[in-house]
C-alpha cells in the first residue's frame, strides 16, 4: 500500500503533467486554428467563385473588344464608299449584345468632357479652338467596364493649354 | 494578429505580398491588379493620382508624373547616375537641401522619398482594403548595390507613409527566401534579376553555422545596367514592325498616335506570345489608309526573329553577369562560375526561353523558375515579414506551424484490383493524408463465395504491373464494401467487410508512403511510358469484360426463354454466342466488339418474341453480372 500511494510523488511529475497540459493546450490551440483556417477559407473560395462567375469570362472579353474595334474600323471604311449592307450592323450588334449579357458595358466618353484618368487613357494632346484645356477632344477607340471594373480605358486625345510647349 | 506585410518597391512596378491563412499570397490593388506602377502624378485638376490612373494620364502631363523615382532616392546630386538621369527626366529635377535631389510636381518640389511614400500609401491603403484590417508596419525591399543613404531615404519614405518599416532587405535575398534556398548549408547563390527598366544580377554568400543553428547571407557582389530591361525588348519590336511596314507600304506609322498604341500593344503580345510558341501572328486591321483605301497589317514572327533583335541584350546581360561573378574584388565576387550552387531568375523579361537558355548555358546548370518571376521579390519580402510578426508575437510563423503540421501526400495512386486484372484507384496520387475512402464493390459470378481482395500501389491502369502492397480474403457474397485509411503517418489500413454478414477483414501496410524519391520517380516515369499501351490494354480488357456480362446475358435469356421463343431464334443467339466465346479472350478488340455487337442484336430479338406472345419483355437486370473471375467488381453508381 505504501507503495502505490508513493507512486504519485515519481520525481518531477509535476512538471510533466504541467508540460504535457501545456503541450494539450498548443496542440488544441493550433487544431482550433487550422479549423477556423479552414472555414475562412472555405469562406474566401466562395467568395472567389462569386469573382470567377462575375469576371470569369474577362479574359476573353477582352480580346473579343479589338474584334469590335476592328469591325467598326471595317465599318467606317465601308461607310465611305457608300451605303453599307444592313446585315453587317446586325452582326455587329450581335456580338456587342453577347458582350452586353456577359456584363460589358461601354463607357461614355465625349469631346468637351473632362479628361478622367479612372476611365480614359491619353494618347496625346493638341490644341483645341473648341474645348478647354484638359478636356478630351477626340475619342479614338471608346473604352469598355465590366460590372464596376475597367476592363479598358476608352484612348482619347487631350487639348492642351496653348502656348504650353 | 497583426500583419507585416512585404513591399517590393520596384522602379517601374510595386508589388505587396503578405501570409495569409498559412499561405504566402500577392494582394490585388484597388484595380484588381497584382502589380502597381510606380508613379505619381499631379492632375490637371490638382488631383494627385498613384498608379495606373496616373500611367494613363502621364502622356498629356509629362511635367507632372513623376516615375522612376527609385532611380534618385537617397542619392547626392552630384551622384553622376543623377546626372545623367535628370538628362531624359521628362520632370524637372533640381539640388535640394544638403545636397540631395529633389522632383517638381505642380508647384512643389518635393524629395524623392516623399513621393515614394505616395506610392506606399496607395499600397498600404490597397493593401488594408484586401485584408479588412489595419497595416501598420512593412518590410520593404531594395538593390543589393543601394548604400546606407538609399536604405535611409526608402525607408524614411516608409515611415511618412505611415508604416513602420520592420526591416529593409535586399531584392535578391527576398528571392533567395522566396525560393527557399535551402538553408542549413553554404552556397553561392546568383540572382539574375531582368525586369522591366533594369538589369541587375547579384552574387549572394550563404553561410551557416551547424551549432548555433545561424544563417548569415552576404552580398558578395553586384553588378548589371540600370538602364537595361524588358522596355527595351519592346521598342525593338515596335521598332521593327515600324520598319517593315515601310518596307511593305512605304507608310510611316510612327506619326499615327493610334497606330503606334496598336503596334505597341501587338509588340507586346508577341513577346508575350513568342515564351511558348515559336512563331506568332501580329494582325493589325485597318491600322492606317491611303488614296487607295484601307490598309492592314498582317506579318508573322518568329522566336528566332524576336532573338536576333535583341540578341546584344542578351550577349551584354551575359557577359555583366560572368562579371559580376569572376571579377575580382570589388568589381565581381571573384568566384569561379562553377562555385555557384544555384541560379534565381527574377523579373518578368526571364520567362524568355532564349533568356533561360543563356544563363543556364554560362552557369551549366538548370536556374531555378518556377515563382512568377513579377512577384518572387514581393513574395520574398512577405515572408520575412511573417517571421518578424512572429518573432514579435512570441508565436511560431505560419510557415513553421505548417512545419509541425506537414501534411504528407501519397506519392503514388493506391487501387484494388476489379475484374479483369483492371486496378480501380481507390486513392489517387497526391492526396494529402490522413484520409479514408470507402467504395462498394459486388462480386462477379453467381455463387461466388469469396473474393480475393489485392490492394495495389502504382499509377498503370492494369493491376499487373502495379506493386501488390497486400492481397487478402474474404468470403462473403454479394456486395462488399472496402475501405482504404491512411494516417497522418502513412500507415494504409485496408479493411474489406460482407454487407450482408457484417464479417470483415483488415490489413495494416506500414510501408505505403515510404518508398524512395527514386522508386517513385521511376514508377511515375514507367506509367507515362506505357501510357499508350497501357490504354489499349485496358480498352482490350473493357471490351472482355462487356463481351463476358453479355454472354452470361445471352446464357441467362436462353434458359429463361423455355419454349416461349421458336427454335430458329434460340439457334440464332447460340450460333452468336458461341463466336462470341471463340474471339472473346483473344488479343483482338475489334473482333471481340464486332462479336458483342452481333449477339447483343440476337438477344433483341427474344425479347421482341417474348413482347409479341403478350408476355412482355421480362425484367433483366443481370447487365453486369456476368463472368467467372473471381476479383470484385466496381459499382460505380454505389461508392459510399
Amino acid at each position: 500500500m505504501e507503495e502505490t500511494s508513493a507512486q504519485p510523488q515519481e520525481p518531477g511529475w509535476e512538471e510533466r503533467l504541467a508540460a504535457a497540459e501545456k503541450e494539450r493546450d498548443g496542440y488544441l490551440a493550433g487544431w482550433q486554428r487550422t479549423k477556423a483556417d479552414f472555414i475562412n477559407y472555405k469562406k474566401e473560395e466562395t467568395q472567389k467563385l462569386e469573382e470567377i462567375a462575375r469576371y470569369g469570362s474577362v479574359g476573353l472579353v477582352k480580346d473579343l473588344i479589338s474584334v469590335l474595334d476592328n469591325f467598326d474600323l471595317a465599318l467606317r471604311s465601308f461607310e465611305k464608299e457608300g451605303p453599307v449592307e444592313k446585315g453587317l450592323y446586325l452582326i455587329r450588334t450581335q456580338l456587342e449584345d453577347i458582350l452586353k449579357k456577359r456584363g460589358l458595358e461601354k463607357i461614355s466618353v465625349k469631346p468637351g468632357d473632362p479628361f478622367d484618368p479612372a476611365v480614359a487613357e491619353a494618347l496625346s494632346e493638341v490644341e483645341s479652338e473648341h474645348h478647354p484645356p484638359g478636356a478630351v477632344v477626340e475619342e479614338i477607340e471608346p473604352g469598355y467596364r465590366m460590372h464596376d471594373k475597367v476592363v479598358r480605358p476608352a484612348r482619347v486625345i487631350v487639348s492642351k493649354d496653348k502656348g504650353r510647349e | 494578429m497583426a500583419k507585416i506585410i512585404g513591399i517590393d518597391l520596384g522602379t517601374t512596378n510595386s508589388a505587396v505580398a503578405v501570409m495569409k491563412n498559412g499561405e504566402l499570397q500577392i494582394l490585388e490593388n484597388a484595380e484588381g491588379n497584382r502589380t502597381t506602377p510606380s508613379i505619381v502624378a499631379l492632375s490637371k485638376g490638382g488631383e494627385r493620382l498613384v498608379g495606373l490612373l496616373a500611367k494613363r494620364q502621364s502622356v498629356t502631363n509629362p511635367k507632372n508624373t513623376i516615375f522612376s523615382v527609385k532611380r534618385l532616392i537617397g542619392r547626392k546630386w552630384s551622384d553622376p547616375e543623377v546626372q545623367r538621369d535628370k538628362a531624359w527626366l521628362p520632370y524637372e529635377v533640381q539640388e535640394g537641401p544638403g545636397g540631395g535631389v529633389q522632383v517638381k510636381m505642380g508647384d512643389k518640389w518635393y524629395s524623392p522619398e516623399e513621393i515614394s511614400a505616395m506610392v506606399l500609401a496607395k499600397l498600404k491603403a490597397d493593401a488594408e482594403a484586401r485584408l479588412g484590417e489595419k497595416v501598420d508596419e512593412a518590410v520593404i525591399t531594395v538593390p543589393a548595390y543601394f548604400d546606407d543613404s538609399q536604405r535611409q531615404a526608402t525607408k524614411n519614405a516608409g515611415e511618412i507613409a505611415g508604416l513602420k518599416v520592420e526591416r529593409i532587405i535586399n531584392e535578391p535575398t527576398a528571392a533567395a527566401f522566396a525560393y527557399g534556398v535551402n538553408k542549413e548549408s553554404n552556397q553561392k547563390i546568383v540572382v539574375y534579376d531582368f525586369g522591366g527598366g533594369t538589369f541587375d544580377v547579384s552574387v549572394l554568400e550563404i553561410g551557416f553555422d551547424p551549432e548555433t543553428k545561424e544563417q548569415t547571407i552576404e552580398v558578395r557582389a553586384t553588378g548589371g545596367d540600370t538602364h537595361l530591361g524588358g522596355d527595351d525588348f519592346d521598342k525593338k519590336i515596335q521598332e521593327f514592325l515600324v520598319e517593315e511596314y515601310k518596307k511593305q507600304e512605304g507608310i510611316d506609322l510612327a506619326k499615327d498616335p493610334l497606330a503606334v498604341q496598336r503596334l505597341k500593344e501587338a509588340a507586346e503580345r508577341a513577346k508575350h506570345e513568342l515564351s511558348s510558341a515559336t512563331e506568332t501572328e501580329i494582325n493589325i486591321p485597318y491600322i492606317t489608309s491611303d488614296a487607295n483605301g484601307p490598309k492592314h497589317f498582317q506579318i508573322k514572327m518568329t522566336r528566332a526573329k524576336l532573338e536576333s533583335l535583341v540578341q546584344d541584350y542578351l550577349d551584354r546581360s551575359v557577359k555583366l553577369t560572368e562579371e559580376a561573378v569572376t571579377a575580382p574584388a570589388p568589381k565581381g565576387a571573384g568566384f569561379k562560375l562553377g562555385d555557384i550552387n544555384e541560379v534565381l531568375l527574377v523579373g518578368g523579361q526571364t520567362r524568355m526561353p532564349a533568356m533561360q537558355e543563356a544563363v543556364k548555358k554560362l552557369f551549366g546548370k538548370e536556374p531555378h523558375k518556377g515563382i512568377n518571376p513579377d512577384e518572387v521579390v514581393a513574395l520574398g519580402a512577405g515572408i520575412q515579414g511573417e517571421i518578424l510578426a512572429a518573432k514579435k508575437e512570441g508565436r511560431k510563423t505560419e510557415g513553421e506551424v505548417k512545419d509541425i503540421l506537414l501534411l504528407d501526400v501519397t506519392p503514388l495512386t493506391l487501387a484494388i484490383e476489379t475484374l479483369g486484372g483492371v486496378a480501380t484507384p481507390m486513392i489517387p496520387k497526391n492526396t494529402t493524408v490522413p484520409t479514408a475512402k470507402t467504395q462498394t464493390f459486388s462480386t462477379a459470378a453467381d455463387n461466388q463465395t469469396s473474393v480475393e481482395v489485392l490492394v495495389l500501389q502504382g499509377e498503370r491502369p492494369m493491376a499487373a504491373d502495379n506493386k501488390v502492397l497486400a492481397r487478402f480474403m474474404l468470403d462473403g457474397i454479394p456486395q462488399v464494401e472496402v475501405t482504404f485509411d491512411i494516417d497522418a503517418n502513412g500507415i494504409l489500413n485496408v479493411s474489406a467487410k460482407d454487407k450482408a454478414t457484417g464479417k470483415s477483414q483488415s490489413v495494416k501496410i506500414e510501408a505505403s508512403t515510404n518508398l524512395s524519391k527514386d522508386e517513385i520517380e521511376r514508377l511515375k516515369k514507367e506509367a507515362a511510358e506505357h501510357a499508350a499501351e497501357d490504354e489499349r490494354k485496358k480498352e482490350l480488357i473493357d471490351a472482355r469484360n462487356q463481351a463476358e456480362s453479355l454472354a452470361y446475358l445471352a446464357e441467362k435469356s436462353l434458359r429463361e426463354a423455355g419454349d416461349k421463343v421458336s427454335e430458329e431464334i434460340k439457334t440464332g443467339v447460340t450460333e452468336k454466342l458461341e463466336a462470341l466465346k471463340k474471339v472473346k479472350d483473344g488479343e483482338d478488340k475489334a473482333a471481340i466488339e464486332t462479336a458483342t455487337a452481333a449477339l447483343s442484336q440476337e438477344i433483341q430479338k427474344i425479347g421482341q418474341a417474348e413482347y409479341n406472345k403478350g408476355n412482355g419483355p421480362e425484367e433483366n437486370n443481370a447487365g453486369g453480372q456476368g463472368g467467372a473471375e473471381s476479383g470484385p467488381q466496381p459499382e460505380p453508381g454505389q461508392p459510399q
